[in-house]
């Protein structure tokens, strides 16, 4: 493999890595901290107004996660100007 | 009845089948969509070759055919194997359809929303016979979301088939990329909990991957098409659905997620490759590749690995490989973890 394509590889694989550690992280706090809140104890309706909070929390934390890849991709690859380099 | 351990073999041998019918019958749509026409140019080639397109269409027809055979002769989950080839199938028409008319960018994920319905209606006709609402998370244990699993089956194969169908740029490469991710999810399967349906499905989606990868594989004599793309993403969505192998898979997919996510970030729309004014990449004199200098132009993942200097087409999906595989190990620690 080529120089570039290692670079290009081994600064994905930091990328990938840091993806799935945060990943698991949040599935973390999934599984031991929102899914055991019972935000609405209505047996009817509050089941579903229960879920839906959850999935917005679940939501914000994948918001996040891709927030983080972008700042990370962006950082690693994109931080001089294209033109400059090519 | 066969005991497990060869049940889950003979799944495996079984499956094997699928690579010379899926090489076949990739031979057989190249020669008829070349007489009728059925053709893409080869952008990313000095010479303009014209490839014969909708090749892909191999692909769904095996992994339909071989599970209604495995089922006929006794092996497996006959409603497993539905559920799979009613997602597979259908998404297969929504490709078809849009490689014919050519639909608006909008149109494929919303039509691929409802390739997802068959798990869902046969999830409630027969409960706990096709999917396991009980999420599976490594390393902290499982939680259970009756309400939110079922919803979130739609969109999972509508993601599941978009973001394939838009990493296929360069010769080979989802078909590659694909078989590099089944393999792994395979090889997961059969040291966790190998079910022989999912076993078969999984060993099926990578044997006709690998016939289809034959020709697709730089420089390429034939080409996927929406069908291929969008079919092979849907099997992938419906398999971590039925296998239970959700965030495995998400692992798995992470070059996919990556090219995905920050295309549509800075067009922030969907829309077909064809119609973007600013392309991520140019094709130089020399035949290489180059990152776009157009500011406008998507971050996908391949300008990604131009970013330093240009490359030839085959060195940059032999990165992407090396891409999956990092991806396809971190999936099998994954599944490892859950356990």
């Amino acid at each position: 493999m080529k120089r570039l394509n290692q670079r290009a590889v081994a600064l994905q694989l930091l990328v990938f890595i840091t993806q799935w550690g945060l990943m698991i992280i949040g599935f973390g706090i999934l599984a031991l901290i929102v899914a055991p809140l019972r935000i609405q104890s209505d047996p009817s309706l509050g089941r579903y107004f229960d879920a839906s909070a959850k999935a917005m929390i679940a939501l914000v934390l994948s918001i996040s996660w891709l927030f983080i890849w972008d700042r990370q991709v962006r950082l690693y690859f994109y931080r001089k100007k294209e033109a400059l380099q090519s | 009845m066969l005991p497990s351990g060869w049940e889950v073999t003979t799944a495996v041998i079984l499956a094997i089948v699928s690579f010379p019918v899926s090489l076949v019958l990739t031979r057989f749509f190249m020669q008829v969509n070349s007489k009728r026409g059925i053709i893409g140019i080869d952008v990313h080639k000095l010479t303009k070759p014209r490839i014969p397109e909708m090749c892909g269409a191999a692909i769904p027809l095996t992994v339909i055919l071989l599970p209604s055979a495995y089922v006929l002769i006794g092996g497996g989950n006959a409603i497993t194997m539905l559920a799979f080839s009613l997602v597979v199938g259908s998404a297969a028409i929504v490709g078809a359809v849009d490689d014919r008319l050519k639909m608006r960018g909008i149109y494929k994920p919303l039509l691929t929303l409802l390739c997802g319905l068959p798990i869902v209606a046969l999830g409630l006709l027969y409960p706990d016979q096709v999917y396991n609402p009980t999420l599976q998370v490594p390393i902290f244990g499982s939680f259970h979301l009756p309400v939110i699993y079922p919803l979130s089956i739609p969109v999972a194969i509508s993601v599941t088939s978009n973001t394939t169908n838009m990493l296929d740029p360069l010769n080979g490469a989802m078909a590659g990329g694909v078989s590099i991710i089944s393999a792994a999810l395979l090889i997961g399967v059969l040291i966790t909990d190998p079910a022989p349906s999912i076993v078969f499905l999984y060993a099926c989606l990578l044997f006709s991957m690998l016939g289809f990868f034959y020709f697709n594989r730089y420089p390429s004599r034939a080409f996927a098409g929406n069908v291929g793309q969008l079919s092979v993403g849907a099997a992938l969505g419906a398999l971590a659905i039925l296998g239970r192998t959700e965030i495995v898979s998400i692992v798995a997919m992470f070059p996919q997620i990556q090219n995905s996510f920050f295309f549509l970030s800075k067009i922030k729309r969907f829309t077909e490759h064809h119609a973007l004014t600013a392309k991520p990449t140019k094709l130089l004199d020399d035949g290489r590749l180059a990152s776009s200098s157009d500011p406008n132009a998507p971050l996908t993942l391949v300008r990604t690995l131009l970013v330093g200097q240009p490359a030839k087409e085959s060195e940059i999906v032999s990165t992407i490989f090396a891409l999956f595989l990092i991806s396809g190990a971190l999936a099998l620690i994954t599944m490892i973890l859950i356990g």
